[in-house]
């Protein structure tokens, strides 16, 4: 072999290689996001990439008096603005409203480059901000001006997420901890100090939320606890109760794993025919712009829904050492497909009269995909339910949060209330705005 | 016959470059054994170490690369060995081993295997019989008259 011969050779393979890592980047999505939803999403082979899919939209925030756009009939108005991260609402019976501020703890160590890489791409899209760590109290004005007062109402909270009023016990779930304080009524700040009830998962946080949803006689707390990993590259030891529905004695503290294998259930709430406990949660990332669909689903006791060694009952993931067939055979399919990379992060079932077309279902906010080109997500969607079940296809409800080029991104809904009028409610962390959906009056 | 070590000018260049050169050679053969220690057991210990030899392994590459760019190809007063080129080339090909390697050591978990460890099988083998064939440059023997 002469020399020019073989320097032509590692110029192919040069060539081969740079080419190899740019397709790596342009990986699109292939599957209509439409097979995605419902009780048998399409699901294609996994990939393992060099580079996963990754769509960013900068944040910017809403901009003048921009808005969401909403369904036909209904109108949204911002009822408070300028806070700090706003994740989850509590509606109080005096109709006050409670705003649960907060990202998280910024306590993973970094462990590997990839973090290091990660971490800038998701800052970009406003999705970093920094958080409160507090609760702010909202309460409409008496003038009949339509604005609301802000009030700082608990803070030098530690990642602060889920939160519950059980008659005059007020629940909320930091990262780390369920505090318990006595709820006094009209209060602008929280008077009681507070008590911790118990302890949750606090290692890594990778995922930090923790949601929270009392049982209806407010004897149990059940709380969403993230994994520690996309898909246990932080190792199995410090999954311990993590990717898992804990349920809480609220008057010991004692907790137990009441459901497991649920990567992130970021949502709990009753369904209110069935009366059975139903969570949204977010599935695994990076084996694809189409993998694996979010979803919602009823839970089981002592459930076991995949995670992380399958998606979607038994679809195994390769990336898990080592597997466990035995837990494969086990594991639950969730009842009802999301879409991939929505990133579900508030439910809510309906349940007012303002908004009749949609009483009975569930809304579902979407914090919107990075691992996925298009974007994915970034909005409120409306499934119907039926006999305690899902029957229809999600119909978006509030969407415009993102440029139509997909650049710039003003806003990304998480958690959803309801207020005694039946209008809906939900926090927008990235805009860092209440925002409240009602029907135009005729 | 007799061998005797022939001394080449020094010069600051072929200093740095002998202080970095075996710098990320080392790391990629520590990151070898940190794959295979991980294709074996699963503990991502082993792995995430592994993430972070190859990318500081490149990182350290980067100047003793450029510099053995520059006096294979650029250098006028050279004249080009076989080893030297052979060399050369065996380092293109492991660099970019390593580089695609540090990617698929992004990767979460058991995805970075097998290729994980192909890759820096390759990287390794093309680094070491690089130097090996070096060999023949580094010394170079001279027939001494008896006289």
């Amino acid at each position: 072999m002469d020399k020019r011969n073989q320097k032509w050779r590692y110029a192919v393979g040069m060539a081969a290689g740079v080419s190899l890592l740019l397709s790596a980047c342009g990986e699109k999505a292939k599957v209509d996001p439409a097979l995605q939803i419902g009780a048998n999403p399409t699901l294609p082979a996994a990939q393992d990439f060099l580079v996963p899919p990754m769509q960013v939209p900068n944040g910017v925030g809403w901009q003048g008096n921009a808005t969401p756009k909403v369904a036909a009939g209904l109108k949204i108005e911002k009822i408070a603005s300028g806070l700090m991260h706003p994740r989850q609402i509590l509606v109080l019976p005096n109709q006050d409203v409670l705003v649960v501020e907060a990202n998280g703890p910024g306590e993973e160590a970094v462990t590997t480059p990839k973090q290091v890489i990660a971490g800038m791409v998701k800052g970009k899209s406003g999705k970093s901000g920094k958080g409160g760590n507090r609760v702010t109290l909202l309460r409409k004005k008496a003038d009949g001006s339509g604005e609301w007062e802000q009030h700082v109402y608990i803070d030098k909270l530690h990642s602060p997420f889920g939160i519950q009023l059980v008659g005059d016990t007020l629940y909320v779930a930091n990262t780390g901890n369920i505090m318990k304080y006595r709820y006094t009524a009209g209060e602008t700040k929280m008077s009681d100090p507070g008590v911790e009830l118990g302890d949750l998962p606090s290692t890594v946080n990778h995922h930090w939320t923790k949601a929270l949803l009392a049982s209806p006689d407010g004897k149990k707390l059940y709380v969403g606890s993230g994994s520690n990993s996309n898909i246990t590259e932080n190792g199995m030891d410090v999954e311990y109760r993590r990717a898992a529905v804990l349920e809480v004695d609220t008057a010991s503290g004692a907790s137990r794993v009441f459901a497991s294998g649920i990567r992130n259930p970021t949502g709990l709430q009753w369904e209110p025919q069935s009366g059975k406990l139903w969570a949204i949660a977010n599935e695994r990332d990076e084996i694809g712009a189409d993998l694996v669909p979010d979803y919602l689903t009823s839970v089981q006791e002592k459930g076991f829904y995949g995670w992380p060694y399958s998606y979607y009952g038994q679809h195994v993931d390769h990336r898990v050492m080592p597997q466990r067939p035995d837990l494969v055979a086990k594991a639950i399919k969730p009842d009802y497909a999301l879409g991939s990379h929505v990133a579900a992060l508030g439910l809510l079932f309906y349940s007012g009269a303002d908004l009749p077309q949609y009483k009975g279902g569930a809304f579902v906010s979407e914090h919107g995909s990075w691992d996925r080109s298009p974007l994915s997500g970034y909005q409120i969607v409306y499934v119907p339910f039926t006999n305690g079940m899902p029957s229809g296809a999600a119909q978006p409800v509030v969407t415009g949060f993102y440029s139509a080029d997909e650049k710039h991104l003003y806003g990304a809904p998480v958690g959803l209330a309801q207020d005694a009028q039946g209008g809906l409610l939900f926090a927008d962390d990235v805009g860092n705005v209440i925002w409240r959906v009602s029907s135009i009056k005729p | 016959m007799k061998a005797e070590i022939h001394s080449s000018r020094w010069s600051l260049t072929s200093a740095i470059f002998n202080v970095l050169d075996p710098i990320p050679f080392g790391l990629f053969v520590a990151g070898l054994i940190f794959d295979v220690i991980y294709a074996k057991t699963g503990n991502v210990l082993w792995i995430k170490g592994a993430a972070w030899l190859v990318t500081i392994g490149l990182l350290f590459a980067i100047i003793p690369q450029l510099i053995n760019l520059a006096l294979v190809w650029l250098s006028k007063s050279r004249v080009r060995s076989r080893g030297q080129v052979l060399n050369f080339w065996l380092n293109v090909v492991a660099i970019v081993a390593a580089i695609v390697n540090a990617f698929v050591h992004s990767r979460d978990a058991y995805a970075t295997m097998p290729s994980g460890v192909v890759l820096s099988i390759v990287t390794v083998l093309a680094m070491a019989i690089g130097r090996i064939v070096l060999v023949g440059d580094n010394v170079i023997y001279k027939e001494v008259n008896h006289g």
